[in-house]
């Protein structure tokens, strides 16, 4: 049924998945090169062992899966609910300050929570620290999770849950036995967009970091000005390939 | 082997052991590349308590992040001309002179600096200075600022990306003081800097180490720091501070007010003043140091460095950044937006 | 109780504390007085709007949005053909688009720092161009507008495929069909027929890619060479060297302003329903 495919339209395709995946290709060759220049010198794994013998990328590594772990779960719960409350009856007003969470730009908000925090500090005794960039995540976050939610559950067969209910169940019953788990692919690929977002977050990040909250993100811009040795080539190279597999294996798991 | 998984296991104990562990903790920001990392591990060996310790880029960023007066930091290194906002906000520990013995190390300017004469509220720690690095090819017979403007290394000059330094140099280039306020002077810099735009290659703080080293920029606006890197990898460059004078700031180490572990801060400022610590620090910074007793045991490259302690005429021409006046702040801000968006 | 309401009360408290009411203390930090050495102090004052009308911002505003006008169009042009290959891909069609987000997954920075890889002077484009002799000295690839608009698109094209193949797949291929029956040229047909149909999809993916665009910061940064300044280089500079804090409010007003006019465009010609 499909229209043919013809050869020009087959040759750009793959010149644009080329451009897709060359620099993320030319990333991960490099961080094997026995150099450090761009000339390749052999096979290596010097770059993977420079990192693991730095402890400053090892913590930050640790800081950024706790505050990408946490920031998913609380974010795909808060988002999962609140998409299904809003399929159950419209909230204009809820919707578009979601709306207002994804397109407003990082900086702004990155410099608004940090106006923010440092307002209530002032009453509060509290410091900058995990907990700040975490409530931070959760907040960007979630709006991710309710528009992929919302988006499965406006497709979703609505008499499934009245059937349920008529049949004598409770409304919460209705939602955790029957919707849920009809909901449930949407909810895993909210979660991954949003475990995705947290760990690649930068701007919003820096500017509310406190002490112990450095994250992989921080390290990679500070090595990237710095442009001190490949060990960065090899550090992009593990997250591509992480968060690659990461996609991969959720994309098996939803079809099965 | 062990060394790695020695230091992995560290690093997540250390992690791990953030709220379980009994020790006091210091929490130390400071420029990164800027101490011997022997530094740390002897004094937590030698005093019993931990460090925690991280980086960050720039004083500004420095200044944003304790200036709630709740950062959690206990020890900063900002440079000198940011002690008076730091001071005035009150956010400085006034230092005890008698938990500090070894401060006589410090050099004779050092110990009475024009921003602090009594060093009440900070330990001088590494002097630098921004100068200019460029390739032995190119024959420079008059050391001046004027090379960066040359139009024969059109698209091969990089300039720091900083304001200070940067309308600085044009300030000096064209003789005003380094810190003047005076309108007309800086709008003549601001069409200096206009004018270099066009033949520049990009505004580079220490990314340019690679196109120097590799032969492709040809001459660049540097700190002394980062050239003396570059000029580890490279023999075919050679660094000097122009004769219309060039800018100097001193990171000094200070105590918060926030701070909870006031006297082992002050053991950690005594600490870095001996000579041995220090002079490691110095050699890992690639730095000035402010200790005149490290100055001795350093190795001979850093200690007859030109480029790490100019002799007395050419220091004669450095001038120390200033705080500046509200107003003057925002005319330098404007121009520096007007010339980066030009 | 009602269920709805338990529901949603997580995600009210989260978007009223962590996000309208920072966005209103930037608000009020606009209306304020930059105190001595940074930091803020009364009185209240419309000053840093007033200094926000002036040909210098207003120029940078205005060259931010040709900038982002200019990645928009160019992903436009590179996402068109992908979508078209995908949506003709049969039971392809999922694999093809999963590769298309794949890389979108991993981290901005990772990407944005993989040009400057690839384009520096001793990157990998010049060094296989040297190598083989086509130059003579390594091309100043990097530390231009080009290279900013190059990441952008890089960064962003996922956003500009995924509506466009929605909207594809929504066609009825029986006017594709017609149109090559009475056409000329697939070419023709694609211009007079397919475009026009799939302009929902075409002005949905626009605004995805132009508004973070314009807000864009991070990539001007790294691929720029600090000579490309855009409005969140502006903004940012306000809060660390320039140390003026309602000012830089008053710009994040001004953009957010900006931004929600255009949804607001967008949504008013019938699109915006993201859900």
């Amino acid at each position: 049924m499909s229209a043919p495919i013809s050869k020009t339209l087959r040759t750009s395709a793959g010149l644009i998945f080329a451009f897709l995946y060359l620099p993320l290709a030319a990333l991960i060759a490099f961080s094997v090169n026995q150099s450090s220049s761009t000339v390749w010198a052999g096979f290596s794994m010097r770059w993977y062992q420079e990192l693991w013998s730095d402890p400053q990328i090892l913590s930050a590594t640790a800081n950024s899966l706790l505050i990408a772990a946490t920031s998913t779960v609380l974010a795909t719960i808060i988002g999962t609910l609140a998409a299904y409350g809003l399929w159950k009856r419209q909230s204009r007003l809820l919707v578009s300050t979601v709306y207002l969470s994804l397109v407003t730009p990082e900086i702004v908000m990155g410099v608004a929570l940090l106006a923010f925090y440092q307002a209530v500090f002032r009453y509060l005794d509290v410091q900058l620290g995990m907990h700040t960039v975490i409530l931070a995540h959760i907040s960007f976050c979630f709006a991710y999770v309710v528009l992929v939610v919302l988006a499965r559950l406006r497709n979703m067969d609505a008499s499934l849950e009245e059937a349920a209910l008529d049949l004598g169940a409770t409304e919460w019953q209705a939602f955790y036995r029957v919707t849920l788990p009809c909901i449930a692919p949407a909810v895993a690929a909210g979660a991954l967009l949003a475990f995705s977002t947290s760990l690649d977050d930068y701007v919003i990040t820096s500017l509310v970091a406190g002490v112990d909250s450095e994250t992989l993100p921080m390290v990679i811009y500070a090595k990237a000005r710095r442009a001190i040795s490949p060990s960065i080539n090899a550090l992009c190279a593990i997250i591509v390939v992480a968060v690659g597999s990461l996609v991969l294996l959720s994309q098996r798991l939803q079809r099965s | 082997m062990t060394g790695t998984r020695r230091t992995f296991f560290l690093g997540l104990a250390g992690l791990a052991g953030c709220t379980r562990d009994s020790r006091p903790r210091l929490n130390v920001y400071n420029w990164s590349d800027y101490i011997a990392p022997e530094t740390i591990t002897r004094f937590q060996q030698q005093t019993g308590s931990r460090i925690h310790y991280a980086n960050y880029e720039s004083n500004e960023e420095l200044l944003s992040k304790v200036f709630s007066g709740n950062s959690g930091w206990d020890v900063i290194f900002p440079s000198h001309y940011f002690l008076q906002p730091l001071q005035q906000n009150g956010l400085l520990l006034p230092l005890q002179a008698g938990r500090l013995p070894l401060l006589p190390n410090l050099t004779a300017e050092m110990r009475s600096p024009s921003w602090d004469p009594s060093l009440d509220w900070c330990v001088p720690y590494m002097l630098g200075a921004a100068g200019i690095v460029h390739q032995r090819s190119v024959k420079v017979t008059d050391p001046s600022w004027d090379l960066l403007w040359n139009e024969a290394l059109r698209g091969k000059v990089t300039m720091l990306d900083d304001p200070g330094d940067t309308i600085g140099a044009a300030l000096l280039k064209l003789g005003f003081p380094l810190n003047t306020g005076d309108a007309s002077a800086l709008q003549q810099a601001k069409q200096a800097l206009i004018a270099q735009k066009q033949m520049l290659r990009a505004y580079l703080n220490s990314e340019t180490r690679q196109g120097l080293v590799g032969g492709d920029i040809q001459a660049s606006h540097l700190w002394a720091t980062v050239a003396l890197l570059a000029m580890d990898e490279s023999e075919e460059l050679s660094f000097y501070y122009p004769r219309e004078g060039y800018a100097r700031y001193a990171d000094c180490a200070v105590v918060l007010k926030e701070s909870r572990h006031p006297e082992l801060a002050h053991e950690f400022l005594n600490f870095l003043l001996q000579p041995e610590v220090a002079a490691a620090n110095a050699e890992a910074a690639l730095a000035t140091t402010t200790n005149q007793e490290a100055r001795r045991v350093l190795p001979v490259e850093l200690r007859d460095s030109l480029a790490l302690f100019p002799d007395a005429v050419t220091l004669s021409r450095g001038q120390w950044f200033e705080p500046l006046p509200p107003d003057v702040q925002r005319l330098r801000d404007r121009i520096w937006t007007e010339v980066k968006a030009h | 109780m009602n269920l709805r309401r338990i529901f949603l009360a997580p995600a009210w408290v989260m978007t009223a504390i962590f996000l309208v009411l920072p966005l209103f203390v930037v608000l009020a930090y606009s209306f304020l007085t930059r105190g001595a050495y940074g930091g803020l102090q009364l009185p209240w004052t419309t000053e840093s709007y007033q200094r926000l009308v002036d040909p210098l911002y207003l120029s940078i505003l205005g060259r931010s949005f040709l900038l982002a006008a200019v990645v928009t169009l160019v992903s436009l042009l590179v996402a068109y053909p992908l979508a078209l290959f995908i949506s003709r891909s049969g039971r392809r069609k999922m694999l093809w688009l999963n590769l298309v987000m794949l890389p979108f997954f991993t981290s901005l920075l990772v990407r944005t720092y993989a040009w400057v890889f690839l384009l520096r002077d001793t990157g990998l484009f010049n060094t296989v161009l040297l190598s083989v002799g086509l130059i003579q000295e390594p091309l100043p690839l990097l530390y231009n507008d080009g290279a900013v608009v190059l990441g952008l698109v890089y960064s962003y094209l996922p956003f500009m495929v995924l509506p466009i193949f929605a909207n594809l797949e929504r066609i009825d291929p029986n006017l594709l069909e017609a149109a090559a029956d009475l056409g000329e040229s697939p070419l023709w047909a694609l211009w007079r027929v397919l475009a026009p149909l799939s302009r929902p999809g075409i002005v949905a993916g626009s605004v995805l890619v132009f508004i973070p665009s314009l807000g864009s910061y991070l990539t001007p940064d790294l691929l720029g060479g600090g000579k490309s300044v855009w409005v969140g280089n502006v903004i940012q500079n306000q809060f660390t060297n320039a140390r003026d804090w309602p000012f830089g409010a008053a710009l994040g007003v001004c953009l957010m302003l900006l931004v929600l006019g255009l949804m607001r465009l967008w949504q008013s010609k019938g699109g915006g329903e993201l859900g």
